[in-house]
């Protein structure tokens, strides 16, 4: 017991007061990336949720692709194939922001890669969307991918699966924050940039450094 | 003292019977997973999680039943309820619920074939 707060007291980064903004800025930069969960499991939603607040993150879970569309008003009340722009980007107006979907593939109704090309056509086509399913299955893979996904995870998703995807996210989250100063030195493009191509060009290989609230919770 | 060591038995009766479910491949890894995200600002997500699963399995067990006593067998409805219990089983590291629910899923592809 004793220990465990020796080690939450003990301060996690160096003195100097740069490092100190910079790992507070991290924190507030966790503290609002916005996860929108989509799973009929209800089981699965639990365990996604609780992953995924423990990677800090602000996380909102619904149960079908049209609660998904609805939550980012995507969907008019006559239930409309793409619903008036405006009704979406009044909700991105009002502050909505979603930072990153996170599907599963196999649901009643929508599938996952149904909502992922909805999402795609829409205004809130730059959020990234992750696809996740228990089958292994190449073809369905590619085709996600191909529709636009970010990335395809097998269930049962881990706790490390969501970790490997943060780098990536963090970095076009970051680019997009205008109010936080850029910290990394590898960003050269503007903060209108969310391509793919360069995201991944530019995944920085120091992430785990920037990070130390994560290495206190593997420590467990 | 004495409550601490009260959850310190606790812990270890707990840890003996998982590692026993472990051996014995009642549970895998998936199981640990769900331990470790467990932490002293939620200390029972583990048992919310397999409580969770029990309600989610009952409802779906009962799906089963009825849809078993359907004439013919609808091997696709059956089918379908077989993906989601094997889905929350893997979740929760359930590895042997989650073998026989592949073994029922052949079976149901079969039954399909000769339907």
């Amino acid at each position: 017991m004793l220990f465990r707060n020796k080690m939450e007291l003990k301060p996690q980064v160096s003195d100097t007061p740069s490092q100190h903004q910079q790992q507070q800025k991290q924190e507030q930069r966790e503290k609002h990336f916005h996860v929108l969960a989509v799973d009929d499991s209800e089981t699965d939603r639990k365990i996604l949720e609780k992953i995924l607040s423990v990677s800090s993150c602000q996380v909102t879970c619904v149960d079908s692709g049209d609660k998904a569309l609805e939550y980012l008003g995507l969907v008019d009340a006559n239930h409309q194939d793409s619903a008036s722009p405006s009704q979406s980007e009044r909700s991105q107006e009002d502050g909505l922001k979603v930072n990153l979907i996170m599907t599963d593939y196999c649901m009643p109704g929508m599938t996952g890669y149904d909502l992922l090309k909805r999402v795609k056509g829409s205004s809130w086509k730059e959020v990234p969307v992750v696809i996740m399913s228990s089958e292994n299955e190449p073809s369905r893979i590619n085709k996600c991918l191909e529709g636009g996904a970010e990335d395809f995870l097998l269930k049962p998703v881990q706790l490390s699966d969501v970790k490997k995807l943060q780098p990536r996210l963090l970095k076009s989250f970051d680019q997009s924050c205008t109010n936080l100063p850029d910290i990394d030195p590898m960003t050269t493009d503007n903060s209108k940039s969310n391509n793919n191509a360069t995201k991944r060009k530019a995944l920085s290989p120091e992430p785990s450094e920037r990070r130390p609230k994560m290495k206190e919770l593997t420590v467990l | 003292m004495e409550r601490n060591q009260l959850h310190r038995q606790v812990a270890l009766m707990r840890k003996s019977l998982f590692d026993q479910w472990l051996l014995q491949g009642y549970l895998d890894d998936q199981f640990i997973q769900l331990e470790e995200l467990q932490d002293d600002a939620n200390p029972n997500f583990v048992e919310e999680v397999v409580t969770l699963f029990y309600k989610d399995s009952s409802r779906l067990l009962v799906n089963i039943d009825q849809a078993l006593e359907k004439k013919p067998l609808d091997f696709t409805k059956l089918d379908g309820y077989m993906h989601q219990f094997k889905g929350s089983s893997s979740s929760i590291g359930a590895k042997k619920v989650k073998a026989e629910c592949t073994q029922f899923h052949d079976y149901c592809r079969a039954g399909n074939a000769e339907g």
